[in-house]
């Protein structure tokens, strides 16, 4: 176990080095934020003295190295864009994220498990069909625009919760429950098609037959023996979210996480607060995924670590 | 035992009226909603319309503007003299002081300019305060605002400087704990959340109706609009127009953007004067501005200026829609059929992308064949600051903070500059002549010039200038402004 979560740990540092490269020669490519950043009428003077402040008038090679020995410090430099460091940035704006993340998945992974057991207990009955038309729905639409019909009918319909923002915890059911919802739906299915296949097997049939209780049967062996795959899942859908889908959320209901910032970010060519959010979410997807593998193997010790 | 009660109740009764008291005179507190959170709340440092909308009310300029934007004095007690032509003296009343209690004077004035030109501020709003050179008090009532050559738009440039207090402006926390001397005092900024500010109870000017402002971030119009209908805020800036009919009240005011049509007049098809008037006269300005804005833009007057700014020509006005005038046009001129470049941006500015379409559709509408490209916006800059190779026609929007011809011309109409697509030496040479030129009325007269040349030579498809619209709640009272500055204490509440 020790060997493999150091190879694990190996592999991840150059998954993130990786990154680092990729992010750094990204930012440079795609555009150039003197030119976004100043009001059209600039003269050429004033861009170069405003490039020349920022340090990015500098050999792009004298940058890279730079970047680097600041990031192995963990120093991510100032933001172009807000003028402060952008590690301010980050504390200020993760937690908001995080908890938003942690909400959604936990609430996914509520909804999905008794939803998935309960469509698996009759595959093919009137309540298995109804699971799976809801999660072909709910897998279809559009995040942005379920955001936007939530708003509709619970804060200006109903009245029940405030459209957007933060601060109270109302403010977070909206986006928590948007950012779930697609989450749920996968998973559900597959609770749904671990649990039919565990039910069918030959020691769920040897325990009844045994006179355990049918939800003796369900909760305590099949659904265990169903952690690993839908544990592995919950685990990808909130890297998912993480890195992806609260940038969308959080754009809809003015969310102040770190992927409303990282779309900011994206807007004014902030180069520097962009790759230190990017920098930083690869972190956190491989330290997740990490944790995934060990949690695999805490459920299932048949897992050989070696040989994944 | 029961006298007992009715004591406590009393009392019980009495904290609940203390209580409620702060809350009825949170009845005056209004929320505002933005686009986007500033990125600092120093005045000096970045150019950026949210920082305006907040700071507008904490801190005061020399210069301000009416409602329609004609230029009048704000913290002055008249208009600058001029000693020469390179120095403007502004006197202020006495005993004025910032929130914080430093005096406001000459000093502090001198303190601020310096403060601006800084290079080490490297502030982004170096564009608007370039020609600055410097300041001296004469008294401590009197400064002296020094430029490096003749600056005939000092005062309207003043109206866009905002004067910050010499102590607390060189504190570290600055950004995000501003002190002016507005009629509003910062109280909190919790970020990503929300900024308050609270109306100064010993400002020197008429208290104003509103005691309190939130303002709160949303940048997905659709939310902003929802925040609006629920009742959470009462004005949201920048409502789509198809929207005005749904919110409970909405309000509107020409604007400084003016979506335009860059021609490019030293090659292609566009070389050739005809083509050029041919592509006014192609486009219906008109329906342009009822469809795709609801009505809520005004057609240009043949030029690249509001009917306030300096400069503006009476005499000039909009090309006709007159398709088939268009049409004989460029049969005339052999064009006929042609090809024409059209390039543009999408998500930059309001409606950028449709704009650009629906010209493109005019001008296929009269026999040309036309390319349009749209490009994200960093690439677009590209090609918008590219003289070299010059597409036949590039869309922008021209926006103009100090309602003078100087910004404008000096960008769109002078062969030098970044995005004029013309080498007409006589443009180049009325408004190099104009900047310098401290005399009014010669200024004006210089500008009625290239205006007429220009609108004549067609080296822009003149198209709309947009309005400012604003969504307000049922008991919010407000009359925008054509610099689309919010100032609270001009806002009441019912």
């Amino acid at each position: 176990m020790g060997r493999y979560i150091l190879a694990k740990l190996w592999q991840g540092v150059i998954v993130v080095l990786s990154v680092v490269v990729v992010v750094f020669i990204l930012t440079r490519l795609v555009g150039d934020p003197v030119r976004v950043m100043l009001p059209l009428e600039a003269t050429q003077e004033q861009r170069d003295q405003f490039e020349a402040q920022l340090g990015l008038d500098r050999p792009i090679g004298v940058q890279f190295v730079d970047y680097v020995s600041d990031v192995a410090v963990l120093d991510f430099g100032e933001s172009l864009w807000q003028r402060r460091p952008v590690m301010e940035i980050i504390v200020e704006r993760a937690p908001a994220t995080l908890l938003l993340t942690f909400a959604a998945i936990g609430l996914a992974v509520a909804l999905a498990v008794p939803l998935g057991v309960v469509a698996a207990l009759r595959p093919e009955g009137v309540v298995d069909r109804i699971v799976v038309l809801i999660s072909l729905i709910g897998l279809s639409i559009p995040q942005f625009w379920l955001g936007l019909l939530f708003i509709v009918f619970f804060a200006l319909t109903l009245g029940w919760l405030p459209t957007s923002g933060s601060g109270t915890p109302a403010h977070i059911i909206l986006p928590a429950l948007t950012l779930a919802i697609p989450a749920m739906t996968r998973l559900v299915m597959v609770v749904r098609s671990t649990m039919i296949d565990e039910l069918n097997a030959q020691y769920v049939r040897v325990l009844r037959v045994k006179g355990l209780s049918p939800w003796r049967v369900i909760a305590v062996h099949a659904l265990k023996n169903s952690a690993v795959p839908i544990v592995t899942l919950a685990g990808w859908e909130l890297i998912r979210a993480l890195s992806g889908y609260t940038v969308v959320v959080e754009s809809v209901f003015a969310w102040p996480g770190l992927g409303l910032t990282a779309i900011q970010a994206i807007e004014r060519q902030d180069l520097i607060l962009l790759q230190a959010i990017v920098f930083l979410t690869a972190i956190m997807v491989v330290a997740l995924n990490l944790l995934l593998d060990i949690l695999a193997k805490a459920f299932d010790p048949r897992i050989d670590l070696r040989a994944s | 035992m029961p006298t007992r009660l009715t004591e406590t109740a009393g009392a019980a009764l009495l904290s609940a009226t203390l209580v409620l008291m702060p809350v009825c005179a949170l009845a005056d507190a209004i929320t505002i909603v933005l686009g986007a959170e500033p990125t600092t709340l120093d005045p000096h440092a970045a150019d950026d319309g949210a920082e305006k909308a907040v700071n507008d009310n904490v801190f005061e300029t020399l210069m301000a503007r009416d409602v329609d934007g004609n230029l009048v004095p704000g913290l002055a007690t008249g208009e600058p003299v001029q000693i020469d032509e390179t120095t403007w003296e502004f006197t202020i009343p006495a005993g004025l002081t910032f929130h914080n209690g430093e005096p406001l004077d000459a000093a502090a004035i001198v303190h601020s300019v310096e403060r601006m030109i800084d290079p080490d501020l490297n502030s982004e709003q170096l564009s608007y305060f370039s020609t600055l050179a410097g300041a001296e008090a004469v008294d401590a009532t009197t400064v002296r605002i020094l430029t490096d050559g003749p600056d005939p738009i000092l005062p309207a440039r003043m109206y866009y400087f905002m004067i910050v207090p010499p102590v607390a402006s060189e504190a570290e926390d600055f950004a995000s704990n501003p002190v002016g001397s507005g009629p509003y005092e910062f109280v909190s900024w919790d970020r990503g959340n929300e900024i308050v500010l609270a109306a100064d109870p010993d400002w020197r000017g008429e208290a104003p109706d509103v005691t309190e402002v939130t303002y709160r971030f949303i940048e997905e119009s659709g939310t902003r609009m929802a925040a609006l209908m629920a009742g959470e805020v009462d004005l949201i800036t920048n409502l789509l127009p198809e929207f005005t009919d749904q919110v409970p009240a909405s309000a509107s005011m020409r604007g400084l953007e003016h979506p335009t049509v860059i021609l490019n007049t030293n090659g292609g098809i566009t070389a050739d004067k005809r083509v050029r008037q041919a592509l006014n006269l192609a486009v219906d300005k008109e329906a342009l501005a009822s469809a795709l804005f609801e009505g809520q833009a005004q057609v240009e007057q043949g030029q690249l200026l509001g009917t306030t700014y300096f400069g503006f020509n009476e005499e000039v006005g909009p090309y006709p829609y007159d398709p088939e005038r268009a049409k004989a046009l460029l049969e005339e001129a052999g064009a006929a059929g042609g090809d024409i470049t059209l390039v543009g941006t999408s998500g930059r500015w309001l409606k950028d992308r449709e704009v650009t379409e629906v010209v493109a559709g005019y001008w296929s509408a009269v026999g040309l064949n036309v390319d349009v490209q749209i490009f994200e916006f960093d690439e677009y800059l590209q090609r918008l600051f590219d003289k070299e190779n010059r597409a036949d026609a590039i869309f922008v929007v021209s926006g103009n903070e100090l309602l003078d011809a100087d910004r404008s011309f000096s960008a769109y109409y002078a062969p030098s500059g970044f995005g004029s697509s013309n080498s007409f030496e006589e443009l180049e040479t009325w408004i190099t002549q104009a900047r310098s030129e401290t005399d009014p009325e010669a200024r004006q007269a210089l500008y009625e010039q290239a205006v007429e040349f220009a609108h004549e030579e067609a080296i822009l498809t003149f198209l709309l200038n947009i309005n400012n619209v604003y969504g307000l709640s049922e008991r919010l009272d407000w009359q925008p402004r054509v610099d689309g500055k919010m100032f609270v204490s001009t806002m009441t509440v019912d």
